[in-house]
């Protein structure tokens, strides 16, 4: 069941254009995840949808509403986490929730959430004490209080340690068994490949790519990279030399005693080197075969570096 | 209705809460203006003694008039009179702050004029105020006297009871501080919401279904108890430590009272939509609060302004609050055209700022 359609929607800002027709629909239960570089667009994207911005042409459907007829029936019925986190300083965690919670018709218990954010221990602590990760997770928190049917989390994980972002990803993925749809951006590829029941690839205000995280990947070439180092610098020169003569070994760098190799099919590239390897007795003292990422699926769809 | 009564519950602790545990309130709107009205107070009050001020009397003591001039002077209670000082004596000794003032009896026994002379540098102080007012119903005593229409004696009694009442600096200050705190925390009162706008809270809210409206009546609410907060304290200083006097007009006041936190607090809401960072919005609070300050009569009484001043004091808003609070705090007014110029005034001022922020924030929000 589609609970988000997003059809054709352009928005600009001045001469800048932040997004163009952009599509897209969402399915309950799914996480779907928008990627992108900064300034590609995401956060405006998100706050069309939110109801924050008004798209300059193009139609969202939200539950089956839209922000012109029914923006108090959307309200009730969507949770949000801003980028920067927007909370009542001076007021502790659980003030923070419980007003929260008067502004809606139906919400969760307030204890209830505060277990789900792990939180249930800093609850009588003032926001302004929170460390960035606890602020991050409270934000969340109060965008879950009317236990809503769509949760919207823009950059939930910007600025934080791995130990909060995995705090974080864990709430994800618990609101992912409890069937909750989850719409989140990310500039982190990782986050977004481990997430994710769908990804969708921004670029310029442009949708480059939108799929699982696999099957992105799966539409690669199967090319992948090996990586090697060896006992010594002659040996590594040996190595790049016999390499040439494989068909499959596409691109070939040294650097010292290691070598990179890009290879349409590692298997059979590696068993032709083990060969030279053994035969002139030289000793590899690391080998590895880097598995692609959405990293790669980035720079193969825009031609572009990937930055985080 | 019963939702919109817990919302509104909700938000109005929210907000008495963030107000109260904020220090910076502690500090600028409860300590701050104790400070002040305390030095004020020792400055100009006498600390806490009664008026006093040292006067000579110099020229010739000819006639009813004069006599009765001189001894009503003396027997005023609030006057240390010298006399038989040589004019220029007495004048090199004002010059030397030594003494406050010095009268000049008139030449002729019959009529002339009492000149009253006080130091150039002194003259916009509550001393040399308070002298000259003493002085000109000192001069309408002697008139009296000298057309007998009523016995000198009875004459002094009045001028005491009535000329003390007056001259209470104590009660002067005391009103114009709770006047000017309950302005200022009106004008600065609306930080919390330009950080609210800064933080994205005021986005964050407009996320949810809750009634803005609600979110302001709220954040009026915690005004209203914050004013109170201040009032009750700098009266019970001002009555306790200093001796300040009351004549409360509760009708008055109560009006004054609530028209004036409106008000103030539109007109923070103004400088709040008109200021994009913290920065800018302290500034144009405090320009308005130092303007107000010193020409709406808190410190000194506006008729001792230039000529040129006095239009501009006129229509400030402080001016008619301070004027109301004091009509309903010291001067126990009822309510006359007085509180309805004072309290239309402070009405207009808030209802055009509300109106002008509301359209800015309008705009500006559209924008975004």
């Amino acid at each position: 069941m589609q609970v988000l359609d997003v059809s054709q929607v352009s928005k600009s800002f001045g001469a800048v254009q932040a997004v163009r027709e952009v599509s897209f629909a969402v399915d309950k239960g799914e996480v779907f995840t928008i990627i992108g570089p900064n300034g590609a667009g995401k956060t405006t994207t998100l706050q069309m949808i939110e109801g924050l911005q008004k798209p300059d042409s193009g139609a969202i459907t939200v539950l089956g509403m839209t922000w012109d007829r029914d923006a108090d029936r959307i309200k009730m019925r969507i949770g949000v986490q801003p980028q920067t986190s927007a909370l009542f300083d001076l007021l502790t965690v659980e003030e923070n929730l419980a007003l929260f919670a008067s502004f809606y018709d139906r919400h969760r218990p307030v204890a209830e959430i505060m277990e789900l954010i792990n939180l249930t221990d800093h609850r009588r602590k003032r926001v302004k004490t929170l460390s960035g990760g606890q602020k991050q997770r409270l934000a969340i928190g109060l965008g879950l209080i009317n236990d809503p049917d769509i949760i919207f989390l823009d950059e939930p994980t910007t600025g934080l340690d791995p130990q909060a972002r995995r705090n974080i990803w864990d709430i994800v993925r618990r609101l992912r068994e409890i069937g909750k749809t989850t719409v989140l951006t990310t500039h982190y590829m990782e986050e977004a490949e481990r997430l994710s029941d769908r990804v969708c690839i921004i670029d310029q205000g442009r949708i480059v790519a939108i799929d699982s995280p696999k099957a992105l990947i799966g539409r690669l070439t199967r090319e992948r990279e090996i990586h090697l180092k060896l006992g010594a610098d002659a040996e590594a020169a040996a190595a790049e030399d016999a390499v040439r003569e494989e068909p499959n070994a596409a691109r070939i760098e040294r650097d010292g005693a290691y070598v990179r190799i890009r290879s349409r099919k590692p298997e059979a590239t590696l068993h032709h080197l083990l060969g030279f390897a053994s035969d002139g007795g030289w000793s590899i003292e690391q080998i590895a075969i880097r598995e692609l990422s959405l990293e790669d699926v980035f720079i193969a769809f825009t031609g572009k570096e990937w930055r985080d | 209705m019963a939702k919109s009564m817990k919302q509104l519950r909700m938000l109005f602790g929210a907000q008495i809460k963030e107000t109260f545990r904020e220090r910076q309130v502690w500090f600028w709107q409860m300590l701050f203006p104790v400070m002040l009205l305390v030095i004020f107070m020792v400055i100009f009050g006498g600390g806490g003694g009664d008026f006093s001020a040292k006067v000579a009397i110099v020229g010739e003591r000819s006639g009813a008039a004069a006599e009765t001039f001189v001894s009503a002077a003396e027997a005023s209670g609030v006057l240390e009179v010298e006399t038989g000082l040589a004019p220029e004596e007495a004048e090199k000794r004002l010059a030397d702050n030594r003494i406050d003032a010095v009268i000049v009896l008139p030449e002729s026994g019959e009529s002339g004029e009492f000149r009253l002379l006080v130091n150039a540098e002194r003259q916009s102080g509550s001393t040399a105020q308070a002298i000259g007012s003493i002085a000109g119903q000192l001069t309408a005593a002697a008139n009296q006297a000298v057309t007998g229409a009523a016995p000198a004696f009875t004459l002094k009694t009045e001028y005491v009871s009535s000329g003390s009442r007056e001259l209470e600096v104590a009660d002067f200050l005391l009103s114009g501080m709770i006047a000017l705190s309950i302005a200022q925390s009106g004008l600065f009162g609306m930080i919390g919401l330009v950080e609210m706008r800064r933080k994205g809270l005021l986005k964050r809210l407009r996320m949810t279904p809750v009634n803005m409206r609600l979110f302001g009546v709220a954040n009026m609410g915690a005004k209203f108890v914050l004013s109170i907060v201040q009032l009750v304290l700098l009266a019970a200083i001002g009555i306790l430590v200093f001796g300040a006097n009351i004549d409360f007009a509760p009708a008055t006041f109560l009006l004054t009272f609530a028209v004036g936190t409106l008000a103030f607090s539109a007109l923070g809401y103004l400088f709040a939509s008109l200021s994009k960072t913290l920065e800018s919005y302290m500034g144009i609070a405090n320009i308005a609060s130092f303007v107000m300050m010193f020409l709406s009569g808190i410190f000194i009484d506006i008729t001792v302004l230039p000529g040129w001043l006095k239009p501009v004091s006129k229509v400030l808003p402080l001016t008619y609050f301070a004027d109301g609070v004091r009509g309903g705090m010291v001067y126990g007014s009822g309510m006359d055209a007085e509180l309805w110029l004072n309290v239309g005034v402070l009405a207009a001022w808030g209802a055009a700022s509300f109106i002008l922020a509301t359209l800015l924030f309008r705009r500006r929000s559209a924008s975004v």
